[in-house]
């Protein structure tokens, strides 16, 4: 590998970092916008902007670590009541983060705008810290190593000592810089221990073997020189204690120091011999190959079919033995790279604070976002493309739906404003809510809308729920005004589109004076599910099983009892079924006795009666495409092991086009 | 290369030219067990080297010690660069061989 692509990497793996810890940056902000006093979310603040910088500087963004330790210097200042925190610093900082953002990403260093939108961010915060134009530690430069003469009078000293753990160097960190830095903080006096570095051909040559043990004269307090180790403090031994000794023991005591570490080696009990497990157990991947991986799983899966078809074909025991074998390691293996991709919606909903705080400023509203159900998992394609629906969401709430505190005050409802997101599973299913506590939908307004855009005929009896579903038309809004937020009739547009592109369904319940809930259902995952194979004619249907309750059999005798009613007594339990012979107009004689598929939705449990149950199956889930972009009833298609294409229903969806096509439930049992 | 190891009759001489650092570790470390394990003396030139960090610094000091123990005559040859001089303050490695004052002043050939 070349010094280049390994410097590219260490560049990317901190642009990764960075943008996580922009994350937590904007949420600790947001927080600190609602609780001002707590030093908790003050400190967490100031350790990101400190983390930023310093990580920035080990990777050569320089002008990113410069700016950012002027706002990690006011929060200090903060941290240690020099400075009381208000909602301007905290607008400020949050301005920073989004040139902090750009910076990170940018190969060329920061455009001339971006330059200029940082030195007037600068300038404010100057004027409301009263910082000096240039900060006496300001960069990392030599010159800036001595500290300044004020610090020396009464300086005290501090005996550090600092092992970093062996794969600290892989990550890119530079020991040297946090030396560095520490010096900027007074007079330090460093003894490298070489004591733990093996003999040349046994050494890791990537591995950290030095112990460092330092005497440090500052008036700095702990928590400063704590915080110098701040982004490699979980992955160091670390020691600070105060020392009595004057600057030179710290080279009479490495003796000790290099007793100690040969003892620890010789015990065991060293920092080497065991790594911590956070920094040890998680691994970066980049999307891109985990896609592959998955597909070439998906193309393992359709290969392991063909091998169990061809063993059942056979009647080859010795075949089928290997063929069960190798399905059970594939399903293990599958449901390994599923799990992969898993990951909790957290990231996603934390990053609203933002734009509910900005909103809120924006359009003079007091708006709170609350969030429940933040470590849902879902499929990492989902969430990706979970941000803009959620975001259109959240804004056309912000702005049509959550009054102005005046009149929520007029109304005797509290002045300041709730969103609530949420996230919960559902079979194989995951729901994801936003509601409001605003101004509930018109529905006679928006009916009276669409009869204006010709979007439905004057005389068209509307359900509720399908009145609500006209605001996710093309160009549908009943804005009187179109504002910066919404109003131009895009954005729900959008969130059908998206929702739709994931084979997710939305549903919206709005009562007027209390608030609006949108829920959208989207599936688990988009690559791999369990399904049930089902046969209807010469037709192959897949099941998913997480939705499959159980089958029973259906008889011309039950179907007669019934008195040709779509209903099936199961367990003394009378449940609607829907023929999919008949629903998908499949027209083959239906056997003497059927299977109904007991399915459980929203709408309640259903059965799906089929000509056969041919067993269970993984299904590789493959696009249908565009031009089927329209039938809801099927998520997608998934070929079998005899080369067949198998549909794959969508049973929420199979239900809710029966229901509409015979307009109610009632209709639905008995056609 | 930022690591060059260049062999003569006499001498193995390893050149580190730029900034030396985790990227060219496993290389350095490579070169300097030919150059000991050549058996001649071993002379390695931090002239044109920019910078030194951590690991280099750990490949050095032990390659020294391993040539002490095997009789190897090994020493760093010709000036240290300021930066890397003060590399060596700042990092605390005032033990290691190019630290010192013995510093060889025979050339490596180039």
């Amino acid at each position: 590998m070349t010094t280049a692509t390994n410097a590219d990497l260490f560049k990317q793996r901190f642009r990764e970092e960075a943008r996580e810890i922009a994350v937590d940056l904007e949420s600790a902000l947001l927080e600190l916008n609602e609780n001002p006093d707590d030093q908790e979310l003050i400190g967490r603040v100031f350790r990101a902007l400190h983390t930023i910088k310093g990580s920035g500087a080990m990777f050569g963004f320089d002008e990113l670590a410069a700016f950012t330790h002027k706002l990690e210097t006011a929060f200090q200042d903060v941290r240690e009541g020099k400075l009381q925190l208000n909602t301007e610093l905290i607008d400020l900082t949050l301005a920073a983060l989004d040139q902090i953002r750009l910076m990170v990403e940018e190969e060329q260093g920061p455009s001339a705008e971006g330059a200029r939108i940082c030195a007037d961010i600068l300038s404010k915060v100057r004027r409301l810290t009263g910082m000096p134009e240039t900060s006496p530690a300001s960069s990392n430069s030599p010159q800036q190593q001595v500290p300044p003469d004020d610090l020396k009078g009464q300086a005290r000293k501090w005996s550090i000592r600092f092992a970093p753990g062996p794969d600290l160097l892989l990550s890119g960190t530079n020991p040297m810089r946090i030396l560095r830095e520490l010096r900027e903080l007074g007079d330090l006096s460093v003894k490298a221990d070489m004591a733990a570095v093996p003999r040349l051909g046994a050494m890791d040559p990537e591995c950290c073997y030095v112990f460092w043990q330092m005497v440090l004269s500052t008036t700095a307090e702990l928590d400063a020189i704590r915080d110098v180790f701040v982004f490699v403090e979980d992955r160091c031994e670390l020691a600070i204690e105060p020392s009595s000794r004057p600057a030179e023991p710290a080279m009479e005591c490495a003796a000790d120091v290099t007793a100690k570490a040969l003892e620890d080696k010789r015990t065991g009990s060293g920092r080497r011999t065991h790594d911590k497990p956070d920094t040890a157990s998680s691994l970066r991947v980049p999307t891109a190959k985990l896609d592959q991986f998955v597909n070439l799983v998906g193309e393992l899966v359709t290969v392991q079919a063909r091998l169990s078809e061809l063993a059942a074909r056979r009647g080859d025991d010795e075949i089928a033995e290997v063929s069960e074998e190798i399905e059970r390691l594939t399903s293990s293996l599958r449901d390994n790279s599923m799990n992969i991709r898993m990951m909790p919606i957290r990231g996603t909903f934390e990053k609203f604070r933002r734009l509910v705080h900005d909103l809120a400023r924006d359009l003079g509203k007091n708006v709170e976002l609350t969030i429940e159900g933040a470590d849902t998992e879902l499929d990492k394609t989902v969430i990706d493309q979970l941000s803009d629906p959620l975001m259109h969401l959240i804004r056309n709430s912000m702005d049509h739906g959550i009054e102005s505190p005046d009149l929520r005050t007029a109304s005797h409802k509290n002045s300041s404003a709730t969103i609530h997101l949420s996230a919960r599973h559902s079979g194989g299913s995951v729901l994801i809510g936003v509601s409001d506590d605003g101004g509930g939908i018109d529905a006679e307004a928006v009916r009276n809308r669409a009869v204006e855009k010709g979007l439905v005929a004057a005389n068209v009896q509307l359900t509720e729920a399908e009145t609500f579903a006209l605001i996710f038309q093309p160009g549908f809004s009943t804005a009187k005004q179109i504002t910066d937020v919404s109003g131009r009739g895009v954005g729900m547009d959008v969130v059908r589109q998206n929702v739709e592109s994931l084979h997710g369904s939305i549903d919206v319940a709005s009562k007027p004076g209390s608030g609006t809930s949108v829920t959208l259902r989207l599936p688990l995952t988009l690559a791999i599910i369990d399904g049930l194979l089902v046969k209807v004619g010469s037709a192959h249907f897949v099941v998913p099983l997480a939705n499959t309750l159980e089958c029973i059999e259906l008889t011309r005798e039950d179907i007669e009892k019934a008195n040709g009613k779509h209903i099936a007594n199961v367990h003394g339990e009378i449940v609607p079924y829907i023929v999919l012979r008949d629903h998908f107009n499949v027209h083959i004689e239906r056997p003497e006795i059927e299977q109904i598929m007991l399915v459980e939705t929203e709408e309640g449990r259903y059965g799906f009666v089929v000509d056969e149950v041919l067993g269970d199956c993984q299904a590789v889930i493959k696009s249908l495409g565009r031009f089927y972009r329209h039938v809801q009833v099927v998520s997608g298609a998934t070929i079998l092991g005899n080369g067949t294409v198998a549909l794959i229903l969508d049973p929420q969806r199979v239900v809710q086009d029966a229901l509409r096509a015979g307009t109610t439930k009632a209709s639905a049992r008995s056609t | 290369m930022p690591v060059i190891l260049e062999q003569s009759e006499v001498q193995s001489a390893i050149r580190l030219e730029g900034p030396i650092d985790i990227c060219c570790a496993a290389e350095l470390k490579t070169l300097l067990l030919q150059a000991l394990g050549s058996g001649k003396k071993v002379r390695v030139s931090l002239e044109d080297a920019v910078d030194l960090d951590v690991t280099a610094f750990q490949l050095l000091w032990a390659a020294e010690r391993g040539a002490r123990e095997s009789g190897v005559d090994f020493a760093i040859a010709g000036q240290v660069p300021e930066q890397v001089s003060q590399a060596i303050v700042n990092g605390g490695f005032a033990s290691l061989p190019m630290a010192g004052d013995a510093i060889c002043d025979e050339m490596v050939h180039k």
